[in-house]
């Protein structure tokens, strides 16, 4: 296909930032000011990883466990007539067949926002695939050929397979009830709309409603120079960790314990407790090592259909889903969007007015919160005096909607940056011009009331285009693209971890954060020894446990480094005060002349004790520990919501051969905006992943239905980006001003860079060829069709 | 999850010939059956496994033909000095089927069988004017590879039959053999393979992937090839890489690109 | 003579070094049949279509999906696992080029990785950058954007090749 030639990316001054080259961060010679943080430290996890030790959920197994292989409806919408599972019962090593009939009495329902997933299919089914028995066996086979001898009998209902069709007046519902939002405080804040209407049960398909605004748009568009519309689909996506779902189960008297492929264990242990009635202490939810997040991890997904399924059997069950199982589980909310945007003569926003629709499948998951973040975000980190938008989550008969990589980010964006390149094109201004004179400034409100932005967009967007335009090639067919976001991220600021100092002054971290590859594990053992002033290697690091370590909200949003790395700190602090209260007894001094060091507590008249010998001594023998707690909630720093904003910054250059469509990406150029990088190479990896992912949306990625089906439920017919497909030149800048609350001046990464994405593939391709592409993935045959203005039906 | 099924070793070809049957099916790599069983496409009763069978293996000349035994795999054939000398531009094809995996795995009458459509090898080999031989219990018959590919997924082979080895006549030394494929995905789009020999006189032009079988265009040489005819001439299958009329389009530019390539390969390869 | 059509298979196979003789059904893939059977949890399955790699090992020193691929067809084989390439003390230099190279995160499709990269420079040590672009298109990962997993393999060529040298 194409060629790659070997391109070292240039080195380059910085500007306001520390410009590098591809890597180069990495490789500089580490500031004096840190001895553990700020350094490229070799990850832990990845040693075992390559020696293949690393364990996942799917290694795990539990004595006298059972297999499970689900039976999946394969209908979009049908009443389920009867279940006939004597077939399947009277087969070798087949156990059990669990239905819904078997759930009546527990709480057979879960959705940490809207609970409104069923278990198992009840009284119909809602999209194809959606589950409707569990088969348990003595083995994967025996449950594997057993699940073929289930027959379900259904009758069809009328489905909706498109939100428009969903919205049509007088459309089959998929849900024809109304459900008790699950959600909490943090939920409802972050959900809330203002100016939604509470009528009487009149039941639509939108499944979740969202409004913002402020200041009058109307009059600003009717003084506006120029008014520029845009409309733009962001393709339905599933996200694709190389590892399914599965979970092992196993409830009996002491309770309930899931190992499970779940970023948040928390959360998820919340719904299990509701589905049973069981206190939160009895129940326990593991998870190890995940092969890969990105948010489609987050919250509840399999770990009820294992859980009913040891409950019914009493015996532990083992739960591994298929690719393609795994993408009639939870996929990735589309995005259709209209956008107006008011200019005036110099290209300064007016106002912007805009429409979102996502088809969230069938059950709500976190769809309507990924609807809000993507209202918040669709107008870009500028200044918009006026703004309405407005956003909806559709019920379709189709696969679950949740969150993914972005949060909603990457939708709205596309419409909103190529909105603001073609108004630059149409005022003869610059793409890079129009975004100085909008973005916003360090310490600037987007969103009223919440925290202002805390980076320099401006310097971190000079370095990018700088870039992009130094290695521009002039060549036909040939088109820069770049785009800029800003994320209200980090979630909720909820998170607390300990520390626990041992009598040898080694220390052990305890975090109910996840490691599916961001780098959690070695990022919290680098805070440690850094805040200790003690060498990493006496660190360990456990995770993920609710059983067993501290409570941690959820792994995603881009927070742990900056909410969990802050409960860490401080929890750290609690230790250092306790040993330095324990070595003040020891010396009977007063507090106040004895002080932390490296390792030690140091006291009057040059006394100096390590960390370990003021625990044994203070015991009065070689035994003890002490632990330091840490607490985040909503005060202090991270009072202001969002706990810090993640920015985007990326520009792509490309080459359009208009004979078939192809497109090759020439440059991949991303700035991340972090504050501090705890591991600078540790954030180049996050930043060209989440781009490449990003690349998959813009030119690969497209989930389509056929009929009640997916055409493409597996990775032969659903196209991710491969080696082959790097760009020439990739250059990863790292902008470090200190300016978040996280440690050091921290703020997050690992979702920024996908954001902007498809928003700078498009303007690229429309620089290239003179044409604007409203539709992602940017196929061949859809570049083609537009470069030589040959129409759809042709 | 594979469905169970009885395992026959057989030693030689005619303990081979007495195993399969209508349920008992030959298998190599097992690249293509056994996805297609673990899709429940296919349940044999039996798979007979044909890779200790020696009449089956080995690639050397044998007259005015190279020939290949239909065990062999992808990987080897692409790297043996004999294909390398005598059909370059066979190797190249080989060795860019698939991926590794499926080059060290896969065999080249499971290839053929399996009558994939998206194949870069059958089209290849059509260009050549490739032949097999089916060994059968009552004899042997040999058919040209255009008549094996029968239809999408269909080989006309008879299931008492076994592909015993691939057989292409030695083109001239002053062929000269050209192969580009179109792949935006797992599978190509569309493939074009040409191979002009001016000392016979013969040209053959195969376009493969984008229909249920492949095109094949004979003449005596390039010039006579018309790209935008051909284009006319093909059924494209559409699927999510293309619609009919993108597919038509871009078989006309690959046979274009083809060609160019064509007049740039020097002779003998 | 007919060959017998078995229910159960007597296989002898060498994995990593050490020969394992077991019974299996027929149908037992060789990623189960290393999985479970021999505990060996370092080789994953993801997409089961011989498209992703994860499922990587070597046979023979040969890369084969190990999810489409049946023990009883590596009766007689070498098979070499992701537990193979380290000798337990140090570990192997691809290894140890992928940590240094942050060239996984997740770390799911790395054991594919490995051995696809060792199945090419044990075949060919004298590989260019798009030789190893080219060969590792057959495998996917979802989390590094494989720039770094390029550059490992990179490394580790150009220091052979310098091995080699200094050999001479």
């Amino acid at each position: 296909m194409t060629a790659h030639e070997t391109e070292q990316a240039t080195q380059h001054g910085p500007g306001a930032g520390h410009g590098t080259a591809f890597w180069g961060r990495a490789h500089e010679a580490p500031s004096e000011e840190f001895r553990t943080v700020g350094r490229s430290v070799r990850r832990r996890d990845l040693v075992e990883k390559v020696l293949g030790t690393a364990k996942y959920t799917v290694d795990v197994t539990m004595p006298g466990m059972l297999h499970a292989r689900v039976v999946r409806s394969d209908r979009a919408h049908a009443k389920i007539l009867n279940i006939e599972t004597s077939k399947a019962l009277s087969q070798p090593d087949v156990v059990a067949v669990v239905t819904a009939d078997d759930l009546v009495h527990l709480r057979a329902r879960f959705g940490h926002i809207i609970s409104d997933h069923f278990i198992l299919g009840t009284g119909k089914v809602r999209y194809f695939g959606e589950p409707v028995a569990i088969v348990l066996a003595e083995s994967r086979a025996a449950a594997y050929d057993a699940a073929e001898l289930v027959d379900v009998s259904y009758e069809d209902l009328p489905a909706v397979m498109t939100a428009a069709e969903a919205l049509v007046k007088d459309a089959p519902l998929v849900h024809d009830v109304l459900y008790d939002a699950t959600a909490d405080a943090t939920f409802k804040e972050l959900t809330e709309s203002e100016g939604e209407e509470d009528e009487g049960p009149h039941l639509t398909n939108v499944a979740h409603e969202v409004t913002i605004g402020w200041g009058d748009v109307d009059e600003a568009f009717a003084n506006a120079h120029l008014v520029v519309e845009t409309e733009t689909h962001y393709p339905m996506l599933y996200g694709y960790a190389m590892e399914p779902y599965n979970a092992v189960a196993s409830y009996n008297e002491t309770g309930l314990t899931v190992i499970t492929t779940a970023q948040h264990p928390y959360m998820v242990r919340d719904d299990l407790a509701r589905i049973f009635d069981l206190p939160l202490a009895k129940v326990r939810v593991q998870a190890p090592y995940l092969g890969g997040g990105y948010g489609t991890k987050s919250y509840t997904k399999v770990e009820p259909l294992a859980a009913v399924a040891s409950w019914v059997v009493g015996r532990p069950v083992k739960l591994m889903l298929t690719v393609d199982e795994a993408i009639y589980t939870t996929r990735v909310d589309d995005g259709q969007m209209r956008m107006r945007t008011a200019f005036d003569a110099e290209g300064r926003i007016l106002a912007r007015d805009y429409e979102l629709v996502m088809d969230s499948g069938a059950y709500a998951d976190n769809s309507p919160l990924v609807l809000a973040k993507s209202v918040n975000r669709a107008f870009g980190p500028y200044r918009v005096p006026a703004l309405r938008g407005r956003g909806r989550s559709v019920y379709t008969n189709t696969s679950p909607a949740s969150s993914y990589r972005g949060f909603g980010a990457p939708q709205g964006n596309l419409c909103g940056e190529t909105n603001l390149d073609q108004a630059a094109d149409q005022l003869g201004i610059s793409r890079r011009e129009i975004r100085r004179r909008n973005l916003v400034k360090w310490g600037e409100e987007i969103l009223p009331k919440n925290r202002g932005i805390d980076a320099d967009l401006i310097a971190d967007l000079d370095m990018v285009v700088d870039s992009l335009e130094r290695d521009r090639k002039d060549e036909p067919y040939y088109g820069i693209g770049f785009g800029t976001a800003a994320s209200d991220a980090g979630a909720y600021p909820i998170s607390t971890a300990q520390v626990k100092v041992e009598t040898d002054g080694s220390v052990i971290v305890l975090s109910g954060s996840t490691e599916m590859g961001q780098g959690s594990t070695s990022l919290l053992a680098q805070v440690a020894a850094e805040e200790f002033g003690i060498d990493i290697h006496k660190v360990s690091v456990i995770q993920s446990d609710t059983g067993a370590v501290a409570y941690e909200r959820t792994t995603g949003a881009s927070r742990t480094t900056t909410l969990a790395g802050l409960a860490l700190v401080r929890a750290c602090a609690d230790a250092r005060t306790k040993l330095r209260e324990m070595a003040a007894e020891l010396w009977s001094c007063d507090v106040s002349e004895v002080s932390d060091g490296p390792g030690v507590v140091n006291g009057p008249e040059g006394k100096s004790l390590d960390l370990g010998k003021v625990v044994t001594r203070w015991f009065g023998g070689s035994a003890g520990e002490v632990t330091g707690v840490g607490l985040v909630r909503r005060e202090g720093v991270t009072k202001e919501m969002p706990p810090f904003w993640e920015t985007g910054m990326v520009g792509v250059g490309v080459k359009v051969d208009v004979e078939t469509g192809q497109i090759t990406l020439d440059q991949l150029v991303t700035c991340a905006d972090v504050g501090f990088a705890i591991n600078p190479q540790a954030v180049e990896a996050q930043d060209l992943g989440a781009a490449t992912q990003g690349l998959g949306g813009a030119l690969f990625e497209e989930l389509v239905y056929d009929g009640p089906q997916l055409a493409n439920a597996n990775v032969v017919d659903y196209r991710v980006p491969r080696a082959g497909d790097m760009a020439r030149k990739i250059d990863l800048l790292l902008a470090e001003r200190r300016d978040g609350v996280g440690p050091y001046g921290a703020k997050g990464a690992g979702e920024g860079q996908l954001n902007p994405v498809g928003g700078a593939v498009a303007s690229a391709v429309a620089q290239a060829i003179g044409r604007w592409p409203s539709r992602l993935p940017l196929t061949p045959e859809r570049v083609w069709r537009l470069a030589n203005n040959i129409s759809d039906d042709d | 999850m594979l469905p169970p099924f009885r395992l026959a070793r057989p030693r030689t070809l005619d303990e081979a010939l007495d195993a399969i049957g209508d349920d008992r099916v030959p298998y190599c790599g097992g690249t293509e059956l056994l996805l297609a069983m673990r899709a429940g496409l296919t349940r044999p009763e039996a798979l007979v496994d044909l890779k200790s069978l020696p009449e089956l293996q080995g690639i050397a000349v044998d007259g005015g033909h190279v020939v290949v035994g239909g065990t062999e795999r992808h990987m080897d054939i692409a790297a043996h000095s004999v294909i390398r000398k005598h059909l370059p531009m066979l190797a190249r094809v080989e060795h860019g089927v698939g991926n590794a995996r499926v080059r060290a795995q896969g065999s080249i009458a499971g290839n053929l069988c399996f009558a994939e459509p998206k194949s870069d090898v059958g089209p290849a080999l059509m260009a050549f004017g490739a032949s097999v031989t089916l060994a059968s219990p009552t004899g042997r018959r040999e058919v040209t590879v255009e008549e094996l590919i029968q239809g999408p997924y269909f080989a006309d082979k008879e299931p008492d039959e076994l592909l015993v080895d691939v057989r292409v006549p030695i083109p001239s030394t002053a062929t000269r053999g050209a192969y580009l494929k179109y792949q935006i995905t797992e599978r190509p789009t569309v493939g074009v393979a040409v191979v002009h020999d001016p000392e016979a006189g013969t040209c053959r032009l195969v376009v493969g992937a984008v229909g249920e079988v492949p095109t094949v265009w004979t003449g005596t040489s390039p010039d006579e090839i018309d790209p935008d005819a051909i284009a006319e001439e093909v059924d494209p299958t559409p699927d999510l890489t293309g619609t009919e009329r993108y597919k038509r389009h871009i078989t006309g530019v690959y046979v274009r690109r083809v060609l160019e390539q064509l007049a740039d390969v020097k002779a003998g390869k | 003579m007919a060959a017998d059509q078995l229910a159960q298979v007597e296989i002898s196979v060498e994995v990593n070094g050490t020969v394992v003789e077991r019974v299996v059904e027929p149908r037992t893939l060789l990623v189960d049949f290393l999985r479970e059977d021999l505990g060996l949890t370092g080789t994953k399955q993801s997409c089961l279509l011989e498209v992703c790699g994860v499922c990587t090992v070597l046979v023979d020193g040969r890369p084969v999906s190990s999810c489409t691929s049946l023990a009883v067809d590596a009766d007689g084989h070498k098979v070499t696992t992701v537990e193979g390439l380290s000798d337990g003390k140090t570990m192997h230099p691809l290894q140890e080029s992928f940590v240094d190279n942050h060239a996984l995160q997740c770390g799911f499709c790395t054991p594919g990785f490995l051995m696809m990269s060792k199945a090419l420079l044990d075949e060919s040590p004298d590989v260019d950058r798009e030789e190893i672009v080219e060969y590792l298109d057959g495998n996917i990962c979802r989390c590094t954007g494989y720039q770094p997993i390029v550059q490992a393999v990179e490394q580790v060529a150009a220091q052979m090749r310098q091995e080699r040298e200094v050999a001479r």
